[in-house]
């Protein structure tokens, strides 16, 4: 499997797969590079674009519905948060317009899978049930722009979340009197506390991920170019600030906009950066002294913008990019250690 | 697959009006087949159209767009903006002064007690401002080799300095960073709020205290088993012959990193750069040719030599190894001298009306091997600008002390630093390095020089016996 779309005259800005079938993708994009303009919501196939659904701003993110097959959520630049079911044409079903700017992230939880959420430029992050027509919940997660919230994909109720202030932040929603508000953004709101508060960048964060197989461990990257790797096992009962440093990946030239863990490899993570490329990365290379950089993916010809790696074909990763395109491909690096 | 939500899944409900008018999707529909990138004006006009407010969108996409462009620049120039900004809870230096530093038993100090030197610039620095003696409460000072730790003869000096008996007084020793890290924990006290006006000093007497008096007698052989706590015992300058072996730091750039702080120094000092930041003293000295007691004022740092160059300093034999590249005039000189900086909350110094120098952003201390301990500030460095959100290149200017020319150059080579950024005036190898004093010294040379030049963010660092290193940050606001 090794193909490209065309998503012209969209520019890419995030992809997720499906959870339900081996072959399906979702896209979204926006026009004029998601500064000004139209967005659209793909879905991809062997055959090519499934179907398209516009949206009246840049569609930033998007998530598929870990219950239904057919339905994908998307955060737009206007705030809003659309719901669609695929086999209902041009419209969405859901529309929830909470959040006061941008909604930059929407992750669905594969543990609560009635539940998913989204994070914004305006700070916060909120949590949904497609059945509701408002937010379940509010957390006032900084006072500056949210860029990813990401739910754990090994505890229930955990979120993950890296901002502009080069924070990364835990929040444990099991844990009573968090401070919270289902108020639509009521203006700037003290950060809430979270379970944990790592100091990961001097930079902006903008991307994290949960690696799929050891549950403490959290990748973060951003405009500092390095990724690193931080042991997460000091959640308290709130309030701790740390984390440890577990390692740093170098090499990307500009600002890192993704990463993904693989979603077979513990020790494998890929990385798409506004150099252009993607990288793929392992945290264990085979010798001391060789480097963790497996590959890098240079075929785009602009800033690559996301990249996912398929859930049913090992080693299968797509990227996608401001230049109108997405590329699926599986990455000439070694096969697993057994 | 129907949707199996309670909602009528084709009709949108009335708090979600349709996403996209009809008018639209037919633009949408023409832009489509066309391969380009719609023309961004035209977009705005129709945005303008259909929503009748075109400033807005026209703001929102600015307002992408420097998101955008903040996330691209290849500097992390957003920390070097947070830093620079005055907030009333910051530790700033109301006053930093230093006395002369003059070479141990032959220089203007040979003659004078340390806690003498140390009253001189505790008195220094609160008189020079003003300020209400009563009103500091801690004075934390940094020295290395007085028996007892210097705690009783510290306590004294700043008694005699007029500072009450209310107000309390430590000594400390992390070697050669000792000064730094008493002026560390004063302003760790302002910022926890223990205090709110605090003095960070240090002090040294090399012509008193230096020698084999310092240390003690016999060590653990249990300890001595683990070689790392062997290695704390190998002398200085064998460290500096392992950072330029292991590092290959030749002795031609040892020598040239040295010619060039004699000469900064010698030129600074020739133009009169040193005289804000010295206090003189007066004190005994004793004429070593007549044997005279004589009363001097001691106003000038007097290990400066001029006319000293590579080529001069290439004639000196290695001191340490016979192969080896340090000497006597590519290493810091053995010196007495005082350093002290006032420190305050920005909200008490604005209250009481006193001037403020600049901010004591933070400062850290990292362990490196003791073989090579001075690589320190090569570790210390990185971390302290990590910490803060700067990179070096946000940096006007570093004193980094000088105790090897192997380990400076060392330091300055691998975080990749400019040579013409690092001690713009000289460092310890043609002024001297009193050893507790240094830390505090660096201050006060920081920010008179800082004031001359309008250098805004420095950074100060050294290496430290037994393996560590310390780095700190400060802003100037004069």
């Amino acid at each position: 499997m090794q193909s490209t779309y065309r998503t012209s005259p969209h520019a890419c800005y995030s992809i997720a797969w499906s959870p339900f079938h081996p072959h399906r993708l979702a896209v979204a994009g926006a026009a004029n590079f998601g500064l000004v303009g139209n967005g659209r919501l793909l879905t991809l196939s062997p055959q090519g674009i499934d179907q398209a659904f516009s949206t009246q701003d840049g569609l930033y993110d998007v998530a598929w519905n870990e219950l239904h097959e057919n339905q994908v959520v998307g955060g737009s630049g206007d705030g809003s948060i659309k719901l669609w079911d695929l086999t209902v044409p041009d419209y969405p079903i859901r529309n929830w317009h909470e959040h006061g700017r941008e909604v930059f992230s929407v992750d669905w939880s594969n543990l609560q899978k009635d539940l998913f959420c989204s994070s914004s430029w305006d700070g916060s992050i909120k949590l949904f049930t497609p059945d509701r027509p408002a937010s379940l919940l509010t957390i006032p997660a900084a006072q500056t722009c949210t860029y990813a919230a990401l739910w754990s994909p090994h505890q229930p109720g955990v979120v993950a979340s890296c901002a502009s202030s080069g924070l990364l932040t835990l929040f444990d929603l099991r844990v009573p009197n968090l401070p919270s508000s289902t108020a639509p953004t009521p203006g700037p709101t003290a950060p809430a506390t979270p379970a944990l508060a790592v100091p990961a960048s001097p930079g902006e964060l903008l991307t994290l991920d949960w690696n799929k197989y050891m549950p403490h461990v959290i990748a973060t990257s951003g405009v500092d170019k390095n990724i690193r790797i931080w042991d997460t096992r000091m959640v308290g009962q709130g309030g701790s600030v740390g984390g440890v440093c577990t390692g740093s990946l170098a090499g990307h030239q500009y600002a890192i906009r993704k990463i993904q863990w693989s979603s077979h490899r513990a020790d494998v993570i890929s990385s798409a950066g506004y150099d252009m490329t993607c990288r793929i990365w392992t945290t264990q290379p085979s010798s001391p002294g060789s480097s963790s950089q497996l590959y890098v993916h240079n075929a785009h010809t602009e800033f690559v913008v996301g990249c996912a790696w398929s859930f049913f074909d090992e080693d299968v990763l797509a990227t996608c990019s401001w230049d109108q395109s997405v590329h699926i491909f599986r990455p000439p690096f070694p096969p697993p250690r057994r | 697959m129907r949707s199996s939500l309670g909602v009528a899944p084709d009709l949108p409900t009335a708090s979600s009006p349709p996403a996209v008018s009809w008018e639209r999707r037919e633009v949408y529909a023409r832009s489509a087949s066309s391969d380009s990138v719609r023309d961004l004006g035209e977009v705005r006009k129709m945005r303008m159209r259909s929503t009748g407010d075109g400033v807005v969108i026209f703001k929102m996409a600015q307002s992408r767009l420097s998101q955008l462009t903040s996330q691209i620049s290849t500097s992390l120039g957003v920390g070097k903006a947070k830093l620079l900004i005055p907030y009333d809870n910051d530790v700033v230096i109301v006053a930093a002064k230093r006395s002369a530093i003059t070479k141990a038993k032959k220089g203007g100090f040979k003659d004078t007690c340390p806690e003498e030197i140390l009253s001189g610039v505790l008195r220094a620095v609160y008189t020079s401002v003003n300020l209400d003696p009563s009103l500091i409460e801690d004075v934390a000072v940094g020295n290395v080799l007085p028996p007892g730790g210097g705690a009783s003869a510290a306590r004294m000096a700043s008694l005699h300095a007029g500072i009450p008996n209310t107000t309390a007084v430590n000594t400390l020793n992390r070697q050669c960073s000792s000064g730094l890290a008493a002026v560390n924990q004063i302003a760790n006290e302002i910022k926890t709020g223990q205090i709110d006006i605090g003095i960070g000093a240090g002090v040294e007497s090399m012509t008193k205290g230096f020698g084999p008096q310092s240390l003690p007698t016999e060590w653990s052989e249990a300890v001595l088993s683990n070689q790392e706590a062997a290695d704390c015992l190998i002398p200085m300058g064998i460290t500096s012959e392992n950072v330029a072996k292991e590092y290959r730091i030749s002795r031609e750039a040892q020598d040239a990193f040295a010619a060039s702080s004699f000469h900064k120094a010698a030129e600074a000092q020739q133009a009169g750069k040193f005289r804000e930041e010295i206090i003189p003293l007066q004190v005994k000295w004793i004429d070593p040719k007549t044997e005279e007691e004589k009363i001097m004022l001691v106003e000038a740092d007097d290990g400066i030599r001029g006319g000293v160059t590579a080529e001069s300093l290439a004639k000196l034999k290695p001191a340490f190894a016979k192969d080896g590249t340090t000497h006597a005039g590519n290493a810091s000189q053995v010196s007495d001298g005082a350093a002290a900086v006032l420190l305050a909350r920005r909200s008490v110094a604005k209250k009481l009306g006193l001037p403020i120098l600049g901010k004591f952003v933070a400062a850290v201390a990292v362990g490196v091997p003791p073989r090579i301990m001075g690589i320190g500030p090569a570790a210390a460095i990185p971390k302290v600008l990590q910490k803060v959100g700067i990179s070096k290149d946000d940096v006007d200017f570093y004193e980094i002390n000088e105790a090897f020319a192997s380990q400076a150059v060392m330091s300055v080579e691998s975080i990749g630093i400019p040579f013409e950024k690092v001690n713009p005036v000289g460092g310890a190898i043609a002024l001297g390095h009193p050893l507790g004093a240094t830390g505090a010294r660096q201050i006060a040379t920081g920010f008179s020089q800082a004031k001359k030049t309008g250098a805004r963010i420095f950074v100060t660092s050294m290496c430290i016996g037994s393996g560590m290193g310390m780095a700190a940050v400060f802003v100037n606001e004069q």
